[in-house]
């Protein structure tokens, strides 16, 4: 259990500030595009 | 799914220039990039969480996805000195105009919908009904700015059928090269 903390432990020291601006401008942009585009493949037709 | 894989060809491509100029990728410094989830967020309930997309109204569907759009708008406008943003911003006002002025919708042709499902399912529809998210069935005649609705498909037998806009590619463009212009060496200016 100590071990597992331990590893959880060094595991979010190796997450810097860089990774964490990373995932948020990627979310940002995923949200952005899916938001901005308008393709449709079909997907779910909404019932009448 | 063809915007994602625009997002990820860019950063790979974007990764990929900066390791060969031996200069680090840098994060895009996007301005207000909260503004982007608020934007979002009408879109969410509108159209995909299932608990309220089937109770809301297509008159107040169409109302929230053009008042996200004019929020993605004011977003690229906080944005645009970036690389790529007046590519993102074509392609939002592109798909913006034809979403507004075909009844907060974006129009797509019977004959272009029957690629993407089944013929029983065409058979349910008719004209002026909704298409899957954010589209409309309508009759080319009846479409306002045709040449910006979802008109293009991939090459038959392609594995992944999906209709796309003009708007649609720029915003995969600009996506793309928002990404890899982070991986470019940035020229000092001289003062």
């Amino acid at each position: 259990m100590k071990n597992q903390i331990a590893k959880i432990f060094v595991f979010t020291q190796k997450i810097n500030r860089q990774h964490i601006q990373v995932a948020f401008m990627l979310l940002t942009l995923v949200l952005f595009v899916l938001g901005a585009g308008a393709p449709s493949d079909g997907g779910i037709n909404p019932p009448k | 799914m063809i915007l994602l894989v625009a997002i990820l060809a860019g950063l790979v491509a974007g990764l990929s220039l900066a390791r060969l100029q031996k200069h680090p990728w840098t994060v895009p410094p996007l301005r207000l990039p909260w503004l982007v989830i608020i934007a979002f967020l009408p879109q969410f309930v509108n159209l995909y969480l299932v608990a309220t997309s089937t109770w809301i109204s297509d008159d107040l569907m169409a109302v929230g996805l053009i008042v996200s759009l004019t929020l993605l708008l004011v977003f690229c406008w906080f944005n645009r000195r970036l690389s790529g943003v007046w590519l993102l911003t074509l392609g939002l006002v592109f798909n913006l105009l034809v979403i507004s002025a075909n009844g907060g919708f974006m129009p797509i042709s019977p004959q272009t919908a029957s690629r993407l499902v089944l013929p029983e399912t065409m058979a349910t529809l008719a004209n002026g009904d909704r298409f899957g998210y954010k589209d409309i069935l309508l009759l080319p005649e009846q479409t306002r700015l045709i040449w910006l609705s979802d008109q293009f498909l991939p090459p038959e037998g392609f594995p992944y059928q999906v209709a796309f806009s003009l708007g649609d590619v720029i915003i995969a463009a600009g996506a793309f090269w928002l990404m890899v212009a982070q991986g470019k060496v940035v020229k000092a200016i001289k003062t």
